[in-house]
């Protein structure tokens, strides 16, 4: 099913909304590891892409890229930038494009991924939001339902990694601390997924 | 600790009303949410724009050095945190007369991460960008992961070098050449004694007994190479140079500048007691001292404690150091 201009506008209604009903949970987990600004920085990036959303663009290259500016107009948090940084990767693979097409998603993904790594300066494994796009990158990869498929991911990041110390950022100094509680980053990844596969 | 503010959440907003406001001929805010500060008088159309960018709480870094021969913009923060990517696409915009831009700040993760997004907004406007980290604290890692040092007071040597060099219109390559070997000619190194207070947090960064001292904190508190009984002035500055020098070796012939900073609460008596330890240790070595910089130049809120920088001079190092500049913290003429 070919993804377009509208069914993208209504992710965004639908991840929005995520973000409000998740700002509480999003600052307290991120809270007991950090600074404890998740949801704040989430709701308010997700504010202001869906106050400009009817003006967005028929390119879904250029839409992309100005819900990228609009997460780093909103914040400086090093979350909100590396959402940008991962929009902006999608942004400049589909310029020019007014639809994405499905088969197309595992790699938009796997290149939010890299892009998102080389700016955060973070390895895959390290318990991070990165290793929740690389799940999704690759379940996404296999035949079968995508949105599912993205769902499921998300949430078996989350387990896989439950267990293992925090070795990335703030939550580093914590380590063995760590083990048991879920990263904050993969938990909004987790959110921000199943809204917008409507899941 | 006491503050003199209004609401924490208005502090950097309200102090860069009033700075702008005392010293209309340096400074003017510029973008969307007021927090990026511009020249007065902007550079003349095709000379190499500079801009650096951080947190609040280190006046007069960074803001403080927007002026004639050193910066031309600078993003600015909340207090100790990294001023957004939007913000300082602004400044790189402000900066822009054609001829590219340097982006020239200290080494932080927030910094980099979001002066990168920048760099790659402003790509779609066609503005050329390149840059230089600063990392001189020789505290924050050891020399062979000098990379991942972090950038304190030696970057006003680098403002100032890199300022002097867009200003005699050199291009963007050189301005940023020069930059570059600014920011490796120079080593800092920091001693506190107390903590600041972060508005918004209300209380101390650290906590540290009156009659003990730390040798080699960060700038934001982070913890340095030891803690132990306060030293005498002559101990510490000793102690620093040793550190300092054994980094970056001066030879008989060379020519070094050196700054003695406070971080904030130091007044100048002690820094200037600090200094007859620091010159007769380099003339002691056989260098000549260049304009000595003795005083207030990059400040963590009110934190107790000082900071030297020794900046070793070629011809063209030195030149540009002792061209005019001029903003409300600093000029040369």
């Amino acid at each position: 099913m070919t993804i377009t201009r509208d069914m993208l506008l209504g992710a965004i209604d639908r991840i929005t909304e995520a973000m409000e009903r998740d700002f509480d949970m999003l600052n307290a987990a991120d809270g007991a590891l950090g600074d404890g600004d998740l949801g704040v920085t989430m709701a308010r990036g997700m504010r202001a892409i869906t106050e400009m959303k009817d003006d967005l663009p028929d390119d879904i290259g250029m839409a992309l890229f100005q819900c990228a500016q609009a997460f780093t107009k909103s914040s400086g948090s090093s979350y909100g930038t590396l959402m940008a940084t991962g929009l902006m990767s999608a942004a400049k693979t589909l310029r020019g494009s007014h639809t994405i097409d499905p088969a197309g998603i595992p790699d938009l993904v796997a290149g939010a991924r890299d892009k998102m790594q080389e700016r955060g300066k973070a390895e895959l494994g390290g318990k991070t939001v990165l290793d929740s796009l690389d799940y999704v990158a690759r379940a996404t990869a296999e035949e079968g339902d995508k949105a599912q498929a993205a769902a499921e991911a998300v949430d078996k990041a989350l387990e896989d990694f439950r267990d293992k110390p925090a070795t990335i950022g703030r939550a580093r100094i914590f380590g063995d601390k760590s083990i048991g509680m879920d990263d904050p980053g993969m938990l909004a990844m987790q959110s921000i997924v199943k809204a917008a596969t409507g899941q | 600790m006491k503050k003199i503010l209004n609401k924490p959440e208005d502090y950097v907003v309200e102090m860069l009303a009033g700075m702008t406001a005392a010293h209309p001929e340096y400074y003017k805010l510029q973008g969307d949410n007021g927090k990026v500060v511009v020249r007065a008088t902007p550079g003349k159309k095709g000379k190499v724009g500079i801009v650096t960018g951080g947190g609040s709480g280190h006046l007069p870094v960074f803001t403080g050095y927007v002026g004639e021969g050193l910066l031309d913009a600078c993003a600015i923060g909340d207090v100790f945190s990294s001023p957004s990517a939007e913000q300082m696409a602004d400044a790189i915009r402000a900066a822009d007369t054609g001829a590219g831009v340097l982006r020239l700040y200290g080494n932080y993760g927030g910094d980099v991460m979001n002066f990168d997004m920048a760099g790659e907004l402003v790509e779609f406007e066609d503005i050329t960008c390149s840059t230089v980290l600063l990392a001189d604290d020789v505290a924050s890692a050891a020399p062979e992961e000098a990379e991942k040092r972090r950038g304190v007071a030696g970057m006003v040597y680098a403002f100032k070098i890199a300022g002097a060099a867009a200003e005699e219109g050199r291009d963007l390559d050189g301005v940023t050449a020069v930059a570059q070997k600014a920011a490796d000619a120079c080593r800092s190194i920091g001693a506190a004694l107390s903590p600041c207070t972060v508005p918004q947090a209300g209380k101390p960064t650290f906590e540290i007994a009156d009659d003990e001292m730390e040798m080699g904190m960060g700038i934001h508190g982070e913890p340095g190479v030891w803690r132990g009984k306060l030293q005498t002035a002559d101990q510490i500055a000793g102690e620093m140079m040793d550190r300092l020098l054994a980094d970056m070796p001066v030879a008989s012939g060379d020519r070094v500048s050196v700054m003695v900073n406070s971080l904030g609460a130091t007044p100048p008596e002690e820094l200037y007691i600090l200094y007859r330890t620091v010159k007769a240790r380099l003339e002691g070595a056989g260098a000549t001292i260049v304009m000595p910089l003795v005083g207030r130049y990059a400040t963590s809120m009110e934190m107790t404690g000082v900071s030297f920088t020794l900046c070793k001079l070629d011809a063209e190092l030195e030149a540009l150091l002792n061209a005019p500049c001029d903003c409300a913290f600093w000029s040369v003429r």
